[in-house]
């Protein structure tokens, strides 16, 4: 059955979801990871404002936990996973370190970028996570990096996170169609929120199935109910299985739904763009709700197991808030240095050591020229 | 008796070299693994290194781009070629908003080694669609390198400093120089970005010349040589770093300026050098800079416009008379 938007509420309350082929502890850990997302979102959306110490704009993505957790169990610390503004599940996903994340917000010497990217542009090179904010730019990265280990032949996989709405952009098809071509092991997940800031991709697009539209640029293509937390997991886990053995590229649109504002914690329901009803039907299908219940119904979770869940996320998140502001702001100026490379030791290896040019060492050192 | 090699040779012999030296280069363009290979520069290289590490590309510029970058990031080192500077256009969303600030966002940790080479086409009706420079707009993003080599001695050393060095770098090449030749060493060699050069030395003037401007101002000197005026020419070579040093100090020394660039005038290298000078020592030079530069004009097809529209030695012979006034 194809997915839409347009109909998606229909379904009432998610009642396919199953746990048959998953082990108890996957079901588990998919549960944890939700929960620890969650709580992670939650907490820097209650502490944004008053305090304001976070100065950076933040896209929450509370509500959308279920393909950061799929994807956590499956990414191999080799593989890279390039996300859009909407990063922090991506993040997640990875396993960068969520303490870099917390300082990163803060603006703090310590965070993942160093304090100079902030929520929206962060990046982890040592896990091999990159973000960013002008939508199919990334997508188009992600495809390079595909082309790089097919180059090399090695088995990793590029994963690209992004929501439909960047597939208005050009740039988006130019990546479909050379993926395609090229057989590249590449996995475009699409969490398709419906909503670009406030703008219902039904204004903006003919229809709102993503993959019906790229199965013809030979991406294949598979539609999910995203808050089915087993369904993605079982999804992703065949489509990078599929990747590694150089049977690519895929794409997996994932309907989900944007609980929070487009962007931080003010309430931007004044724009009225959400269809009515929508937000309670995705609020009843939580993807934690969803998972939680079959946990209970199979005798997973108990009361006391997911206290100490909780107490654990809790204790983590507290700790990361800790760590951020506790860590010092960058003090470093040295603009030229931030931006160019000083050492090129592959040219001193291969061509020899040349001395730089003045211009280059005049701007380094700052001195002033003359005196004249 | 020494090796000449044209423009387009050494550009071809850098690439050549560079991926002799390392597995990881790669050269992506449209029509790259053809016979005629951009004008000679990427020539017989498929055939030497094989089609995984010279590849044709469809027409995305942005994602050629993108692709060139994201593979960058797994240890390639790759070359893009765009056979006229205007196609290049559709990939500044890949120059602007990521490649140039890679590194300062990623706080230093992460480098992308993309060496983006980039042809202006001028004369035989290019039109304004063929023959846009756009240097001014790359030297201006922080993050990124811009070469303008004059001569296939610089082709060859920048190519190679470009490929094997760190940070991503845009080549801008003018189709008028591929049939030039130069002494040219066989072995690899480097040219640092961030030194100009003195093409000649002179007493009466300073001629800081750009790219394809920098032959045209050669001959501005041996027309003025036989009227006993000595003019010194600067060649920065890069715009980006700039070596502002060695114009400035050639300026100092004439006390007199004129900038010759190839491009539109307004907001343009040849604006930035002569700031660069007036900033420093504008209180000693002797008589107003004079840019000689296009108009702001897009290019004419007609070849009654051309003429007129692109200057030659004689408007760098006129303009150095009147810093003489």
């Amino acid at each position: 059955m194809e997915l839409s938007h347009r109909t998606i509420t229909q379904i009432g309350h998610y009642r396919d979801m199953d746990l048959t082929g998953t082990a108890p502890d996957t079901l588990l850990k998919l549960y944890f990871q939700m929960l620890r997302l969650r709580r992670t979102e939650e907490a820097l959306h209650q502490e944004y404002h008053p305090a304001d110490e976070m100065r950076c704009p933040i896209h929450f993505c509370i509500g959308q936990e279920a393909i950061p957790a799929a994807l956590s169990l499956h990414v191999r610390p080799d593989d890279f996973i390039f996300s859009h503004h909407r990063s922090h599940g991506y993040y997640f996903a990875k396993g960068s370190p969520l303490r870099e994340l917390f300082a990163e917000i803060y603006g703090k010497a310590t965070g993942a970028s160093g304090g100079k990217a902030g929520s929206q542009d962060i990046s982890h090179s040592d896990t091999n996570f990159y973000s960013g904010a002008i939508l199919a730019g990334a997508v188009s990265i992600a495809v390079g990096a595909a082309f790089g280990f097919k180059h090399k032949r090695t088995k990793q996989v590029s994963i690209s996170g992004f929501g439909e709405g960047c597939t208005d952009e050009g740039a988006f098809w130019e990546a479909m169609n050379y993926a395609g071509k090229q057989k590249l092991p590449v996995l475009f997940v699409c969490e398709n929120n419906r909503y670009a800031t406030f703008s219902d991709q039904l204004k903006r697009q003919a229809d709102d199935n993503v993959s019906a539209r790229v199965r013809p640029f030979g991406v294949r293509a598979t539609q999910i109910f995203g808050n089915d937390t087993v369904l993605a997991h079982r999804t992703i886990g065949a489509e990078i299985e599929r990747l590694r053995n150089g049977d690519g590229p895929a794409l997996i649109e994932a309907y989900t739904y944007r609980w929070n504002s487009h962007v931080g914690p003010e309430d931007d329901s004044a724009n009225a763009y959400r269809q009515p009803g929508e937000m309670e039907f995705w609020k009843a299908n939580c993807p934690i709700v969803l998972l939680g219940e079959k946990l209970r119904a199979a005798g997973l979770l108990t009361d006391a197991l997911s206290a100490r869940y909780e107490a654990e996320v809790a204790a983590e998140v507290a700790a990361n808030f800790k760590f951020a502001k506790e860590s010092p702001f960058p003090t470093d100026t040295h603009w030229r240095q931030m931006n160019y490379a000083d050492a090129s030791p592959l040219a001193d290896r291969l061509l020899g050591v040349a001395t730089r040019g003045a211009g280059f060492d005049q701007y380094q050192d700052e001195a002033k020229l003359g005196p004249y | 008796m020494s090796r000449q090699l044209s423009y387009a040779k050494a550009i071809l012999e850098a690439t050549d070299q560079a991926m002799g030296l390392s597995p990881d280069v790669i050269v992506l363009g449209q029509l790259v693994d053809t016979q005629s290979g951009i004008f000679g520069t990427t020539t017989g290289l498929v055939k030497k290194y094989g089609p995984e590490r010279v590849q044709d590309f469809p027409v995305s510029e942005n994602l050629m781009t993108a692709t060139a970058m994201g593979a960058a990031l797994t240890g390639l080192r790759p070359v893009l070629c765009h056979q006229r500077l205007d196609f290049m256009v559709y990939s500044l969303d890949a120059i602007v908003n990521w490649l140039g600030l890679w590194r300062f966002k990623s706080n230093m940790k992460s480098a992308m080694p993309v060496t983006i080479r980039t042809i202006v086409g001028k004369g035989w009706g290019q039109g304004p669609q063929h023959s846009k420079n756009l240097q001014a707009w790359f030297a201006h993003i922080p993050g990124i390198q811009v070469a303008v080599p004059a001569t296939a001695y610089d082709a060859k050393g920048l190519m190679l400093e470009a490929i094997l060095g760190e940070t991503p770098t845009i080549f801008v090449e003018g189709r008028g120089l591929y049939s030039m030749t130069d002494e040219v060493p066989e072995q690899p060699y480097r040219v640092r970005f961030g030194q100009a050069v003195v093409r000649r030395e002179g007493k009466d003037a300073t001629v800081v010349a750009i790219g394809l401007m920098v032959p045209l101002a050669l001959r501005a000197a041996a027309l003025l040589d036989k009227e006993g005026i000595s003019i010194e020419v600067v060649d920065p070579r890069t715009l980006s770093p700039l070596d502002r040093k060695t114009i400035c100090d050639s300026a100092f020394k004439t006390r007199r300026l004129v900038v010759a660039d190839g491009t539109w005038h307004s907001f343009g290298a040849a604006g930035e050098i002569v700031t660069s000078v007036v900033e420093n020592l504008g209180d000693k030079l002797k008589s107003k800079p004079v840019r000689v530069t296009l108009p702001d004009s897009h290019t004419p097809m007609s070849s009654a416009l051309e003429p007129k529209y692109y200057p030659d030695e004689n408007d760098i012979v006129a303009a150095v008379r009147q810093t003489l006034k």
